[in-house]
């Protein structure tokens, strides 16, 4: 029983027909996002993202192994994502499904392959001992677009989460715990995402981050991965009806506008994120204990 | 009934809460089960033979005038078929006895039959095909592990389709709300129009204000089934029934999610209405 309810023919007519008049279900214009809320936990690289109704937490973590042989110089980066039965009862856990290889795919694509985190960075002792950075995504609600979702948590996730400090000593490596030294950001390149369309009506309407209904009723999926700067390092059509040329000429400057959008709102909460710890960072250490701690054990 | 009684799965439900008045039956809606009482050493004339418990978490609900009990679940999404719930179901695939639909998206199918519709015979029985869909009335949920649950969309007794609007239900849209909200909706659906409450029954105005302000436009069919969906057509809106539709859509499924107070609900309605731009 782990397959999507397939839509009735009530639900996919009225979709369609109510596309037709430029009307969303929930209202939206069709180049409109849901409601984006970017929150951080406790710990660096723990990102909470909820687009409308779709739900996921990023983790991001560090551990120093060794450098792959043919690469010496590059960290490892990978990203882990499986599709649980905690985030919809469509799904099985310990069985990959078609979505969960595309997402992945394309999150791979948009995030990994364009280098938006500069592995070269995360190289500690040539050929002995880098950073493996992990970005673990766990899906806790779903109700469409995972894969823009899910790559605002892994962008995000990155620009936030800081590495403990690693030093090379007489060729050992010493790493520093989070508060014997000032952890490390990691070093970002630039910051794509993805944004997801899909089509309707052969072609004819085109929809930004549509729901499980909508994409259920939909034709194709057309995923544009680009970033601030509008250079575009991820175009994709993998199934459905065929899509005029147009609409990626079209909706790529459209996705450039999301982006940035989607990038401000990122770093909003980065920027409310960080002010916050500041503040609270600091009345740890300058309280009046941490001074004659060392006094003491003189 | 002075205070809402909450209950808890396993709580026994206080007599002084039961409707005593009716010599009728009292009858058991969802989430309630009786359980004999063990035979207590003493038997005294005062404790009733038998007990009421909580099958399910909320609040309980009485209906003097049925002489029915039952408990107004909190808004969970996972659907128990119960007898005589009203769902609306999907149709999966046909055999030939039956209809395979879903009830709930990812539970093993139910069957309803191919002559279980008003008026049907082998010559003139529905042709449903898959993903149309059915608004039915449990008719028997079976017993233990893996019993098929049987749907009608008749009464068996007199052939006719009871309540009203069992049946194919054609175009229009569903939309899925919580189960408490189901609950809700259904009764506040079947009392409006008898009595005339300020906050409305269940605490839902929306279907009387949306009745008020969409009746220019030619008023809407709902469909409320247990199972948590919602269908909702407005054939007859013309020009404005794709968008009144998903207008009470948007009502109905912010309210479910937002919980709102009454007032809250009015001025939601006039604020999406206006918002899709229809003009009452």
């Amino acid at each position: 029983m782990n397959k999507e309810a397939p839509l009735s023919i009530s639900e996919r007519d009225f979709i369609l027909n109510a596309l037709r008049e430029d009307v969303r279900l929930d209202g939206r214009a069709a180049d409109q996002l849901r409601p984006l809320n970017v929150t951080f936990g406790e710990e660096y690289g723990h990102v909470k993202v909820q687009l409308g109704r779709t739900s996921l937490i990023v983790r991001i973590s560090a551990e120093v192994t060794k450098p792959h042989d043919d690469r010496p110089f590059d960290g490892l980066f990978t990203i882990a994502m499986e599709l649980t039965a905690m985030g919809s009862p469509a799904w099985d856990n310990g069985r990959q499904g078609d979505l969960e290889t595309y997402v992945t795919n394309v999150l791979d694509r948009v995030v990994r392959h364009s280098n938006a985190l500069d592995t070269e960075s995360l190289c500690i002792v040539k050929g002995v001992s880098c950073w493996s950075i992990r970005a673990d995504v766990h899906i806790t609600d779903y109700d469409g677009n995972l894969i823009d979702a899910a790559c605002i948590g892994i962008m995000a996730g990155l620009q936030h989460f800081r590495r403990q400090d690693a030093v090379v000593k007489d060729g050992q490596v010493i790493v520093y715990g989070l508060d014997e030294r000032v952890p490390v950001a990691l070093n970002i390149t630039h910051k794509p995402l993805s944004i997801t369309f899909h089509t309707f009506d052969e072609g004819k309407k085109v929809i930004l981050d549509a729901t499980r209904k909508e994409e259920q009723a939909s034709e194709a999926d057309v995923v544009i991965g680009l970033n601030n700067a509008g250079d575009v390092c991820f175009m994709s059509k993998f199934s459905g009806s065929g899509v005029d040329a147009m609409v990626f000429v079209d909706k790529t400057s459209v996705a450039l506008e999301k982006v940035k959008e989607i990038n401000a709102i990122i770093d909003k909460a980065l920027q409310a994120d960080l002010s916050k710890r500041a503040k609270t960072g600091m009345l740890e250490e300058s309280r009046a204990e941490n001074d004659r701690q060392p006094e003491l054990e003189v | 009934m002075s205070s809402p009684l909450i209950l808890l799965p396993g709580d026994e439900i206080p007599s002084e809460y039961l409707p005593s008045s009716s010599s009728a039956p009292l009858r058991l809606g969802p989430g309630l089960r009786l359980l004999s009482q063990p035979p207590s050493s003493k038997p005294t004339s005062s404790t009733p033979s038998h007990v009421l418990t909580a099958t399910q978490a909320g609040i309980f609900t009485t209906d003097a005038k049925k002489n029915a009990v039952s408990i107004l679940s909190s808004p969970n999404r996972r659907y128990i078929p119960v007898v005589n719930d009203l769902v609306i179901a999907q149709v999966h695939h046909s055999s030939p006895d039956y209809f395979h639909c879903m009830v709930t998206p990812q539970a093993p199918h139910v069957v309803l039959g191919q002559l279980a519709f008003e008026g049907a015979t082998k010559k003139t029985r529905p042709m449903l095909k898959q993903g149309d869909l059915v608004y039915a009335r449990v008719l028997s949920v079976g017993l233990g592990a893996g019993a098929e649950v049987e749907l009608t969309c008749v009464n068996p007794a007199t052939g006719k389709a009871e309540p009203g609007g069992l049946g194919h239900l054609t175009g229009g849209m569903v939309f899925d709300i919580s189960n408490g909200m189901a609950v809700r909706l259904m009764r506040a659906s079947s009392a409006s129009g008898q009595q005339q409450q300020e906050d409305g029954v269940a605490g839902l105005v929306v279907l009387d204000e949306l009745g008020k302000k969409l009746e220019k436009v030619g008023g809407f069919e709902i469909a409320v089934g247990r199972n948590g969906k919602v269908w909702v057509d407005c054939s007859n809106g013309g020009d404005v029934a794709v968008k009144a539709t998903v207008a009470i859509g948007r009502c109905l499924t912010t309210i479910d999610q937002h919980d709102l107070v009454p007032a809250d609900q009015k001025k939601l309605v006039s604020r999406i209405l206006r918002e899709m731009k229809i003009e009452v």
